[in-house]
């Protein structure tokens, strides 16, 4: 297999990869707020800020993977 | 101190903090590094700040103690995954924006909201019942 092929099969594959553990890792911190926020309603504005934190840096890691997905997409083909 | 509480002003101020450090990198980027390099760092920022924006927007109305605030959150899901990642995507196609750029102004966003989370963490100024904090008032 050269290196055309293996580029061409791991990319998309390290992406979904990545989607696969943001989307996992997002769920369970989502399921872990809900059910802070069930407990200690009043610190729902804690609560809600460290899950935006959270978030923000599990979403980076599909960005990062979807972007690196764009620089070596010009490397396929040809 | 008024506003030390790791709250929803926490946010806000970061994003302050992250406006201005992206406004005093563009005459100094446009500067040492070419003018499409520092406005494709600068892009990448706004686009990070932006996303910022409606992230919070969807976490503050889909889990909330009051339940969830259907029409907020639609919205904000509405514009958030279509049109600001459709807005990605075009800056990432602008010929003279490299990925790279537009990925480390977007990474200025996330760098400054880890380090200010995290200087809160090493000081302490979240630990033990303070005037404004939420749950020392449910203590008391």
């Amino acid at each position: 297999m050269d290196y055309q092929s293996m580029l061409s099969l791991a990319l998309p594959f390290g992406v979904s990869l990545a989607a696969c553990g943001s989307g996992y890792g997002l769920g369970r911190a989502v399921g872990s707020a809900m059910e802070a926020i069930g407990r200690q309603p009043e610190a729902a504005g804690k609560i809600q800020t460290a899950m935006i934190i959270g978030a923000a840096l599990i979403e980076a890691l599909t960005i990062y993977a979807l972007v690196v997905f764009f620089i070596l997409q010009g490397k396929i083909g040809g | 101190m008024p506003n030390s509480n790791l709250g929803l002003d926490f946010l806000a101020r970061t994003l302050r903090t992250i406006g201005v450090v992206l406004l005093i990198f563009l005459p100094f980027g446009v500067y040492y590094f070419g003018t499409y390099t520092a406005l494709a760092v600068f892009s990448g920022g706004v686009w990070g700040i932006v996303n910022l924006i409606f992230l919070s927007a969807v976490v503050r109305s889909a889990i909330r103690p009051e339940g969830i605030d259907t029409a907020r959150l639609i919205v904000a899901l509405l514009v958030k995954f279509p049109l600001l990642y459709l807005a990605g995507y075009a800056l990432l196609k602008v010929p003279q924006f490299s990925p790279l750029n537009l990925l480390i102004g977007f990474s200025i966003c996330l760098a400054v909201l880890a380090l200010k989370a995290l200087g809160r963490a090493l000081l302490g100024l979240d630990k033990g019942p303070n005037k404004s904090d939420n749950l020392g008032e449910a203590v008391r």
